[in-house]
Order: structure tokens, then sequence, then C-alpha cells
């Protein structure tokens, strides 16, 4: 799971970088830092997703449940962002 | 990088983020006071900018203590049921509160880290109750941690996990609300109330601290509060000075770090209960 996580940090990272050094004035520039940042937020969720998948196949059924409970209550929050949303993608 | 301000917001996020990753704290709680007062960004969106360093550091910080074996995985997974219900409260309150109150809650939290700061930590006594509570056996949070000082695994129990996740609820909110990792609640959180290890509870807290804010960041982000040309210089800057940071951890006194942490906190403690004031300016709602 370490390795997946630096592995993706440094992707998410490479991405906001890439965004950062076109200008930042231009549509695309904002763009791809955008995806950035998305990446770099679903890296702890991705974390999760790993956790239920593992305790899935040590059959962990409480945990399990554990790890989908976490999920949708981030799932939830996006909700509650988008009802306030006041930019468009 | 287009523009002084972004390299500016760059180079706060580095050395806020070296600084903290050098004493294992994120770097939310420096950044957020500092472009709110001095860079005069909206305070919603650099609250959004915060809790975007904020999983940037922990993510850069998470691998080594993974290896080291000190993050009680199961723990933290359980304890984030209660942070990220409270990561969602922030985010609604959030939208409720007003900019005044915030900066007031923000030089409280500043306050309160640095008093966390001064004072010490302590490993819970080696002598365990015999009597287990019952509810969460079934979950089989108790584990060992290889102590290095002692050099062997040394064993641990979860206690009082009723109270852990109440606190732990409070600490969600908290670092949705101000846009900060919130170690200042969960670390004594975990020291006090759950009795683990010192070293333990800051491998945990440090792993959780990242999927609390992915809750609240991916709520702002999709508000529309995490704005590219802040947000991405900021979350850059994290990446690499939390690298930096956890790098010459070895190699500067820790007391003159607790003491450098403390006049910053106290300093901008200050500013933002001038802010709450009105006598500095700051963005408010959007």
């Amino acid at each position: 799971m370490a390795a997946t996580l630096s592995r993706g940090t440094w992707l998410a990272s490479a991405v906001i970088a890439l965004g950062l050094l076109l200008p930042s004035l231009t549509q695309q520039g904002a763009r791809i830092v955008t995806v950035g940042l998305a990446l770099l937020i679903l890296l702890p969720v991705l974390r999760v997703m790993l956790m239920l998948v593992a305790f899935l196949r040590a059959r962990d059924f409480p945990l399990t449940a554990v790890a989908v409970l976490v999920l949708a209550i981030i799932g939830l929050s996006l909700a509650v962002g988008s009802l306030s949303a006041h930019h468009r993608f | 990088m287009n523009g002084p301000f972004e390299l500016w917001l760059f180079i706060v996020a580095l050395g806020a983020s070296a600084l903290g990753g050098t004493l294992g704290m994120a770097s939310g709680i420096f950044i957020v006071p500092i472009l709110t007062v001095f860079g005069h960004v909206n305070i919603h969106i650099a609250i959004a900018a915060g809790i975007a360093s904020v999983i940037a550091c922990s993510c850069a910080g998470a691998a080594p203590m993974l290896k080291a074996r000190l993050t009680n995985v199961r723990l933290a997974i359980v304890l984030e049921i209660a942070t990220t219900l409270g990561a969602l409260t922030g985010v609604v309150v959030s939208g409720l509160v007003s900019t005044p109150i915030l900066c007031m809650v923000f030089a409280t939290i500043l306050v309160l880290s640095a008093w966390q700061m001064l004072t010490r930590r302590r490993d819970p006594p080696a002598n365990i109750p015999a009597r287990r509570p019952r509810s969460w056996t079934g979950l089989n949070l108790d584990s060992t941690y290889p102590d290095r000082a002692l050099g062997q695994e040394v064993d641990y129990r979860v206690d009082r996990l009723p109270l852990g996740m109440g606190l732990m609820y409070g600490a969600g909110l908290i670092s949705a609300l101000l846009g900060i990792g919130s170690g200042v609640l969960k670390i004594p959180a975990m020291d006090t109330a759950l009795r683990l290890p010192i070293k333990v509870s800051s491998a945990t807290s440090n792993f959780m601290i990242g999927v609390t804010a992915a809750a609240s960041a991916g709520a702002y982000f999709v508000r529309g509060d995490m704005v590219p040309h802040i947000a991405g210089p900021v979350a850059l800057g994290s990446v690499l000075g939390a690298l930096l940071g956890a790098r010459t951890l070895m190699a500067i006194p820790t007391e003159k770090l607790r003491l450098l942490f403390v006049t910053v906190l106290l300093a901008l403690a200050l500013q933002m209960l001038l802010a709450a004031f009105g006598v500095v300016r700051v963005q408010g709602a959007a």
C-alpha cells in the first residue's frame, strides 16, 4: 500500500506541476491543475478502497463494513458540497 | 509557475510543510491564516487550499510510518467513521458560520496547538487492566508495535473507544471547518482517551488525517472553493515541503523547533483574533 501511495502522490504532484508550468492564465493550465488536485483528493479515498479489498480478502466482514461506511460518508460529503456549489466545471 | 503570487504561495506552503514535517504536523494551521491575513485570500478559498495541503502532507508522510509498522490501520478506519462524519458536519457548518466567528475559532485552535506543543506526551502505563470492554473486542483492534528503543515488540490495548470516537468527531469537524489537519485534537485524544503509545498515535493520526481531509476537500472541490491557481501552488509546495521536512527530521534540535512553532502559532492567533474583531481585514463569505 505504501508504494501505491507514494507513486500516487508523485503522479498527482506531477500533474499539478505540469499545469503550473504552463501559463496559468490560460484555461488549459487551470484545468490541468484542477485534475491534479482531484487526483490528490482521491488518494486517501483510494487508500480506503485498498483497505476494503484487504479486509474482504481476509474475510473480516465487520471491518469491510466499516470501510464501506467511511466511503459512503465521503460520498455524502461530496453530495453536500455539490448542493452549495457556486461554480461550474 | 506564473506570477509572483503563485510563487509566494508555493514558498509559504513549502516552508510551513517543511516545518510541520519535522514535528509530524500538517501545515494547514499555518497556511490558512497566512493566506487569509497576509495574502488577502478569501477565507473559504484559503481553507480549501489548506485542506489540500493537509492531504499532500499526509500522503507524503504516510509511507515511512507504514513501513515502520507503527500505524494501527484497523483502528484508523474505525475512527475514520467518526472523523468523516465530523468533516461532513464541518462542511455544512462552514457554509453557515460568519467569518468573524471562523476567525475566533481559528485563534482558539491556534492557542490550543501552541499549548499542546509545550506539554510533554507520555506513554500509557505498562500494566493494562485485566477487565476488557466487551463491545469492540470483535473488531480486534489491540495490537503490537516494534519499539526500537526496547528492541522488541510491545503489546498495547485500545481503551475507551466511545470517548475516542466522540473526540474524533470533533476533530473531524474542526479539520473541515478550518482547513487544518487537527492533529492538535487527534493526538491528545489518542494518547489520553484511547491510551495508545505515543508513536502509534502519531502514526495512526497521520494516516487518518488524509482520509478526514479528503471528505471535506472533496466537498470544497465540488463546491468550487478549490481555486487552481491558489490551491495548486499550495499543494505542490506542501508535497515538497513535507518530504523535505521528513528528511531533516533528525538534524534540528526539537526544543528550538517547538519554541519556533509556539511563537508562530501565537503570532497567527493574535492576527486571527484581530481579524475576528475587524482590526485586521479578512475576506469573508463568497
